[in-house]
């Protein structure tokens, strides 16, 4: 069972990673980690919103009020300067995390 | 810092909108897609809502983090905002300090000038008088009619007052009071200390409704005859005297020769009556020391024929001053009716505040009249100045435009920018007010009525300090409204050198100036008029010689009950040695001493019948200023003779019977000096009634009162006929007066002792002193007029500066196109001619629609004098041209080929 810390870093990594092809409201970044990661992590979707927030906070994200495809107006959270360079870093020492995991695993 | 401010703007600044309609959108697209998934749209729904998780608590966390976020972000924006805005306000103002100097002082000025005459002006006029109900005080007058008709008001007498006190219903209490002077100690040679007394009835402190410090006020028993002897002293007499012992009440003290009880100490200011308030005949002190009870005997209660006591009443609220006076003078009616049907007399009540500053209110008023023009002209200054800047920046500020700065941004920076001026300007007014008014006291003449009440309220300060700083934030958001914001794009393009000052703008900003010179000539004429005024007063004969005389005022000790005749005696023997003495001493010309020294402020005046003609009816017969003199006073004076002879020794005997007129009372009252001559008068104001007097010799006017009054019949009266127990001395000496005082000094304590030597002066420094009042105006008035032509000459160069410099390229052009350099000096010139003549005219006319209202502060001068107005106008248009040879010669020297190049 993964660490709280490990969690939310992990939540984060991910919207993060959703972002990064181009601006995609709340709904759009929980389905897309939904189903990439076929609902492993079981994110109550509820939980994506203070976390959206607190990156916007951060200035990783930047927030808009534009249309949507189906025509409504949505909130769409894009990637800063600042949230990509945070994402090569984070997906670098989360490569390096789970590599060394999956090596100390492989010795038997 | 743009950046910041895009940002702001896109965020949804209602955070529970936001949080909703995102929360909102998320779970109709959930309910959609499980609608695909083939649910029923009540199941979708729940589906939706089931795998958010708690949707109400997720949205209230996510509202409330968001709102305290807006709110934490717009405070931070805001005080980030205003610190860059007083930055960079203060970095702009430190680039021209040219500028920032020019406002803060004009600014300082302004304010710090018409703060400090303020602050007289509420000291003396509008400021409570420092007694319980003030509005409720009003002094009591009997009124007499003079040749003219014109009524004056004289002092009570005890019958009167009596009369008045007992009957009359309007007051709540009424007092009387005179002055009476006391040399305190007196034990000791060295000791006798003059001190400025009153005798007063005891309810004057209730009418007052001041309680001393420590004590009791004396009460109706200590003012009956033969009551035992008591005093009040004042705070300051009781610091100088006693060492504020805190155990006075009960102890002895000498007046005159008398001994005392002290039964009460008055609270710290408490000095009424102060003499600068009240008639300079009634001769008070300028602050009250000591006083006692004034005692009527039965003889006091039938005088209704020396007018001698002051009064002072509190009306009840309910009665009206007016209504007041009609009961008083309603009650006189009645018993002159009665009694002396023949007799013209009326009662006057004068609220205290009035009478207080009745004196200086017209000169105050002016003065404060003079200063509001200096404010203006400050006003006009900045408003040029601040025009000026702000048409010179238009391409710094399109500069910050373009660099994504909002209007809202630049204005915000404006505003700030006139704030930190108008803070910085209103600060240093509060200095310069602070020091102004110290020097301003410094000059107040001693005769300024209620000098003691002037102290800096620091309500006005805050007030006016307050509204500089709104005025400030106005021209701001007027400097921001002006900011032609559409063309801020093409000023970039034009590189700024281009003439962008539309003429309207450039016309206004003219007008202002011209103002500015037209209310700093009318400052001027007005200081002008007071200077020539003062010139002529000074050169004014005031009919005898003040150069090498000392004066100083000698005192017999006095006490008890006033009398004149029983005392005569020894008062005469006294005073005519001391001036025999001194007259007979080696390096003394003449010595001679008299009643009322002229241009002192004393004087006193009475009837006289002429033998011969018919009686006049009581208070219509012939009427003069007497003095009581001893010795040699007209030699001393060198006051010369016109006819007859001075006194001699032979008009010592008591009964002798003679007198001296001078020309303005011959020509008043007689054909001719050999009528006068010789002929015999009966002045009712000495002591013994129907004596007659000749006219022994005829001298020369002599100004009494003040070197601008007309000559006035006047009477001499030599001390051996009537004696008087305190004259003024004056000594002729060869040199400096001054070096006779310890010979003056000796002599009167070889002859007594408890002789008071008091105002020791050169007679040169009286006639001086009396004319302080006209010195304090003219200085006043000149340095408001010496403010404003600088202030003026300033506005009019900055005006003519900038039009030269938006002009660099139309005079560059003409300098290519062969115009001499003089040529364009002239066209520059004429220009500032322009302003200034018109502002001249202006101020002409102005001049003479407002100088009227100096009449009574001018003497020997027209409101209009022609000399004064063209002296004036002359200075002021040759300043007004001097401002523009600066700019002038800048324009002459502009290098053609780079003005074009430039373009």
């Amino acid at each position: 069972m993964p660490g709280s810390d490990l969690y939310t870093g992990t939540l984060d990594l991910l919207i993060l990673k959703a972002v990064s092809w181009g601006p995609r409201h709340g709904y759009a970044i929980g389905r897309w980690i939904r189903e990439t990661t076929s609902d492993v992590l079981n994110v109550q979707e509820g939980a994506l919103y203070p976390a959206l927030h607190r990156l916007e906070r951060k200035g990783l994200l930047s927030e808009e009020w534009r249309q949507s495809e189906t025509g409504r107006q949505a909130k769409y959270y894009s990637l800063t300067n600042a949230g990509r360079t945070h994402l090569r870093s984070e997906r670098k020492r989360w490569e390096e995390y789970s590599g060394a995991v999956a090596r100390a695993l492989a010795v038997t | 810092m743009t950046k910041r401010s895009f940002r702001l703007s896109d965020v949804r600044p209602d955070a529970k909108r936001d949080v909703d309609d995102e929360v909102a959108f998320h779970l109709e697209m959930r309910t959609r897609e499980f609608i695909e998934q083939g649910l029923s749209p009540d199941e979708a729904h729940r589906r939706a809502a089931a795998s958010f998780g708690d949707v109400q608590s997720i949205r209230s966390d996510l509202r409330a983090e968001r709102t305290g976020r807006n709110e934490e972000r717009g405070r931070r924006d805001w005080r980030n905002g205003l610190r860059m805005d007083v930055r960079y306000s203060l970095r702009a103002l430190r680039k021209n300090p040219g500028f920032a100097a020019a406002a803060i002082a004009t600014l300082a000025l302004g304010i710090g000038a018409t703060l400090a005459v303020f602050t007289v002006l509420n000291g003396v006029l509008l400021r409570p008088l420092p007694y319980k109900d003030p509005s409720h005080l009003a002094l009591v007058w009997m009124t007499i009619p003079d040749d003219k008709g014109s009524l004056w008001d004289i002092p009570l007498t005890s019958g009167f007052y009596i009369d008045l006190a007992r009957d009359a219903r309007s007051f709540d209490d009424i007092a009387a009071f005179r002055s009476w002077g006391y040399s305190i100690g007196g034990e000791g040679p060295s000791d006798a200390e003059p001190v400025a007394g009153a005798r007063v009835t005891p309810s004057l402190f209730k009418v007052l409704g001041v309680r001393p410090l420590l004590g009791q006020p004396f009460g109706d028993d200590a003012a009956v005859p033969g009551a035992p002897h008591v005093a009040m002293i004042s705070h300051a007499l009781w610091q100088r005297r006693f060492g504020s012992d805190p155990a006075i009440v009960g102890r002895q003290v000498t007046l005159s020769r008398e001994s005392f009880t002290i039964v009460g100490v008055m609270p710290l200011g408490f000095a009424f009556p102060r003499g600068a308030e009240l008639p300079a005949p009634l001769q008070f002190g300028l602050r009250t020391d000591v006083w006692t009870p004034l005692v009527f005997d039965s003889s006091d209660a039938r005088n209704y024929g020396t007018n001698n006591l002051a009064a002072i009443g509190r009306r009840q609220s309910a009665v009206s001053l007016e209504n007041a006076e009609r009961e008083a003078s309603g009650l006189l009616q009645r018993f002159l009716q009665a009694n002396a049907p023949r007799l013209k007399l009326g009662y006057r009540l004068v609220s205290m505040a009035d009478q207080a500053g009745a004196k200086v209110k017209r000169t105050l008023l002016i003065l404060f009249g003079s200063v509001l023009f200096l404010l203006l002209i400050a006003c006009a200054n900045i408003a040029s100045l601040l025009v000026a800047r702000a048409t010179g920046r238009q391409r710094e500020l399109a500069v910050r435009a373009a660099l994504g700065a909002g209007r809202a941004r630049i204005a915000r920076q404006l505003v700030t920018e006139n704030l930190v001026l108008a803070v910085a300007g209103g600060l240093a007014g509060v200095a310069v007010s602070y020091w102004g008014t110290k020097v301003m006291l410094s000059l107040v003449p001693g005769s300024m009525p209620r000098a003691d009440d002037i102290v800096t309220d620091w309500r006005v300060v805050v007030a006016a300090t307050g509204a500089a700083i709104l005025t400030g934030t106005l021209f701001g958001v007027a400097s921001a409204l002006s900011v032609r914001w559409g063309h801020l794009a093409s000023e970039l393009h034009s590189g700024g050198t281009r003439s962008t000052g539309d003429r309207g703008r450039r016309l206004g900003r003219q007008m202002l100036v011209t103002g500015e010179v037209a209310l700093s000539l009318v400052l001027l004429i007005g200081a002008a008029l007071l200077t020539r005024s003062f010139v002529r007063l000074q050169s004014v004969q005031p009919g005898f010689d003040a150069s090498h005389v000392l004066a100083a005022g000698m005192g017999l000790p006095l006490a008890g009950p006033f009398d004149p005749i029983g005392n005569a005696p020894r008062w005469s023997r006294t005073l005519n040695d001391a001036t025999a003495r001194i007259n007979a001493s080696p390096g003394v010309v003449a010595a001679g001493a008299i009643s009322s020294l002229p241009l002192s402020g004393a004087l006193e005046g009475g009837g006289l019948r002429i033998t011969g003609r018919a009686p006049d009816p009581p208070g219509e017969g012939p009427h003069a200023q007497y003095n009581v003199v001893s010795g040699n006073y007209f030699r001393a004076l060198r006051i010369p003779l016109v006819a007859g002879r001075y006194f001699d020794s032979s008009d010592d005997a008591p009964d002798a019977g003679s007198i001296i007129v001078n020309r303005a009372f011959v020509r008043k009252y007689f054909a001719g000096v050999n009528d006068a001559l010789g002929h015999t008068v009966s002045p009712t104001f000495t002591f013994k009634r129907g004596e007659t007097k000749a006219i022994v010799g005829i001298v020369d006017d002599v100004k009494q009162q003040s070197l601008d009054e007309d000559a006035t019949p006047q009477v001499y009266v030599p001390q051996s006929q009537m004696a008087y127990p305190g004259l003024a001395l004056v000594v002729r000496v060869k040199g400096d007066p001054l070096t006779a005082v310890p010979l003056v000094r000796r002599e009167l304590r070889a002859i007594d002792p408890a002789i008071t030597v008091t105002d020791v002066r050169t007679m040169q420094s009286v006639v001086d002193h009396s004319l302080e009042r006209q010195r304090f105006n003219m200085t006043l008035i000149g340095v408001f007029a010496g403010s404003a032509l600088v202030l003026a000459l300033v506005g009019l160069y900055g005006v003519i500066a900038l039009i030269v410099a938006q002009r660099r390229r139309e005079i560059g052009v003409r300098l290519a196109l062969g115009a001499r350099p003089t040529d364009v000096v002239r066209m520059v010139l004429m220009e500032t001619s322009r302003v200034g003549v018109a502002g001249v005219v202006l101020g002409i006319l102005a001049a003479f629609a407002i100088t009227r209202v100096m009449q009574s502060m001018l003497y020997g001068v027209s409101t209009t004098d022609v000399v004064t107005f063209a002296a004036a106008s002359a200075v002021v248009l040759s300043v007004s041209v001097a401002a523009g040879l600066g700019p002038a010669r800048r324009a002459s020297q502009v290098d053609p080929t780079v003005t074009l190049r430039a373009d």
